[in-house]
């Protein structure tokens, strides 16, 4: 193997690392401030944004993997991204016509709700990449 | 675009991984190019071309127009 496929694969490894321990944060986050609501404002506020340099750390490393992959995997992950930015301003923008022609349920329809729809609109999109081009 | 590669790669007895690791690419890449679903940019096709010694031109030529005539 050359050296580049292997420094991929353990860019990857990093990659999806860092994003456990961020999806890890954030719930532990949210369970903690739902277990909690009788904490501080300034230190609710302050526990919303720790999983932040988790999230800026994985944005970087995954740039820097998309950077240093081969020119399919580009392409695959730039097909991707295509597919699931539409989908999620599709989304959004849905949402927001819905919320004005009838009240959402905060319980089903609040941000926690919907960021994973972002999560498998990527994985559709690579998935459909993936299989346009192997 | 069609290509040589896999012609290429048999004359040299290399199996796909082999050719991607001299060339600093994925196999899936390799694949991909062979079987069509991928046209590579020109570096990557200058550097098969150069890896094979042959000319751009006798590696991979373009697909014929749609409404070109049939040939008599």
């Amino acid at each position: 193997m050359s050296s580049k496929p292997e420094r991929i694969d353990r860019e990857t490894a990093i990659i999806i690392g860092l994003g456990v321990v961020w999806i890890l944060l954030y719930f532990g986050v949210r369970f903690y401030l739902e277990a909690n609501p009788g904490l501080d404002r300034g230190v609710r506020l302050g526990l919303a944004f720790v999983p932040t340099p988790i999230f800026a750390l994985f944005l970087w490393r995954f740039v820097k993997g998309v950077r240093s992959a081969d020119e399919l995997e580009r392409r695959i992950q730039l097909e991707a991204l295509a597919v699931a930015f539409p989908l999620g301003l599709l989304l959004l923008t849905t949402l927001g016509l819905v919320q004005r022609a009838v009240e959402l349920n905060f319980q089903d329809w609040s941000y926690n709700h919907v960021f994973p729809y972002f999560m498998l609109f990527y994985i559709v999109g690579v998935a459909l990449a993936r299989k346009r081009y192997t | 675009m069609r290509n040589r590669l896999k012609v290429l790669r048999a004359e040299r007895d290399w199996s796909q991984a082999d050719l991607a690791e001299r060339l600093g690419v994925s196999r899936q890449t390799i694949n991909a190019i062979e079987t069509g679903k991928y046209d590579p940019s020109l570096p990557l096709a200058f550097s098969l071309a150069r890896l094979f010694e042959q000319s751009l031109e006798s590696v991979f030529t373009p697909d014929p127009p749609a409404d070109a005539a049939p040939s008599p």
